[in-house]
């Protein structure tokens, strides 16, 4: 049986919709801020952070370096938790306080002990959001 | 930038915090020994019921004669203590980074408030300002020490409002805004900031000595 030309287009438009939607999940270059959907009534604009460029530049190739697992109040090595919000395991409740805690310590803690980016609220809560700032400090 | 935010953020924010407690202690033991050695009477003489009668209506407004004849100066000065104390302790982002390094945690108040109420602190600071200049009866008792420590009180406020309104270079002004809010911590022992620790005691000195020995009012 011969192929129309149309069926043809249709299919290699389908593998190619599919190669790229498989690239956005597997990519997150399209992380542009920490925009975490529990804070459901954030004080301050979400903290800019372009998620490859980031590990890029701080050399960051082990994803449980932040998207870590703790079992018995111990990290366990070797398991990570992309995919997982990190609600799951620091909301106590309804208080978004933990959260937040953990956040900072995570992204403030590090930027302190290797004394490299962002430390200062307005830092990373920037009014001016992402798009501003794009293309820059990469 | 990494190393003055350090610094600002780690010894320098514990030598305040133990400069003022510490300076404190040291100024209020000092100033006990004097009074036993130069004015030991005041130990025999210090009334509760007059003391606390004193500073009740010295911490009212138009509570005593001397606010009733400068009004604006009454409404300046308790408008001022009142956010000054309120706003940078009990503003979000202090209570979270407190939280954050000790575990300890109270209620906190919404930025818009402390927003205003740093306005409310500066405006205030212009009006001292202002005041201590064109007064005679001000002016001839002022000393330079006298309008740094008002810089010194400001200081926090402009760069703490920069800061959180991310002006251009607010990154400089973040770090402006912890170490003269340190340096005012530290010298609050120091200074004509005293008035903190004392102002209780001198008042209740005052209450006693006039309601107990003259019988007569201090306000």
């Amino acid at each position: 049986m011969k192929m129309k030309p149309k069926s043809i287009l249709a299919f290699l438009a389908l593998v190619l919709a599919l190669l790229l939607a498989a690239g956005a999940v597997m990519s997150q270059e399209d992380v542009k801020s920490v925009n975490d959907p529990a804070f459901t009534s954030p004080t301050r604009p979400a903290p800019i952070f372009f998620h490859d460029a980031h590990n890029a530049k701080a050399g960051l190739d082990d994803c449980s370096v932040c998207h870590h697992v703790y079992e018995g109040g111990k990290k366990a090595e070797g398991a990570s938790s992309e995919g997982q919000a990190c609600s799951e395991c620091h909301m106590k409740g309804k208080s978004t306080r933990p959260l937040i805690k953990a956040y900072h310590g995570m992204c403030r803690g590090c930027h302190e002990e290797r004394k490299a980016g962002p430390v200062q609220c307005g830092e990373c809560h920037s009014k001016r959001g992402p798009e501003a700032l794009e293309g820059r400090g990469k | 930038m990494h190393t003055l935010y350090y610094l600002a953020a780690g010894p320098f924010a514990i030598a305040a915090f133990v400069l003022l407690a510490g300076g404190s202690l040291f100024r209020l033991v000092r100033m006990g020994l004097l009074a036993r050695k130069k004015d030991p009477a005041v130990f025999d003489y210090m009334s509760a019921r007059y003391g606390f009668r004193s500073l009740f209506h010295w911490l009212v407004p138009f509570g005593s004669r001397g606010m009733r004849l400068h009004p604006a100066l009454t409404i300046a000065s308790f408008l001022f203590h009142v956010c000054a104390i309120v706003a940078p302790v009990f503003l979000y982002a202090h209570v979270l980074l407190i939280d954050e390094s000790w575990n300890i945690a109270w209620v906190h108040i919404p930025d818009g408030a402390a927003d205003a109420m740093s306005l409310v602190v500066i405006a205030a600071c212009v009006f001292f300002l202002v005041r201590r200049m064109k007064s005679p009866e001000v002016s001839y008792l002022s000393t330079w020490r006298d309008y740094a420590v008002l810089a010194l009180v400001a200081a926090p406020f402009v760069t703490g409002l920069w800061s959180f309104h991310q002006f251009p270079g607010f990154r400089y002004a973040g770090i402006i805004h912890m170490l003269s809010g340190e340096l005012l911590l530290a010298s609050i022992p120091f200074t004509r900031l005293s008035h903190m620790i004392f102002f209780p005691i001198t008042r209740a000195y005052m209450g006693s000595e006039f309601g107990a020995v003259r019988n007569a009012r201090d306000w």
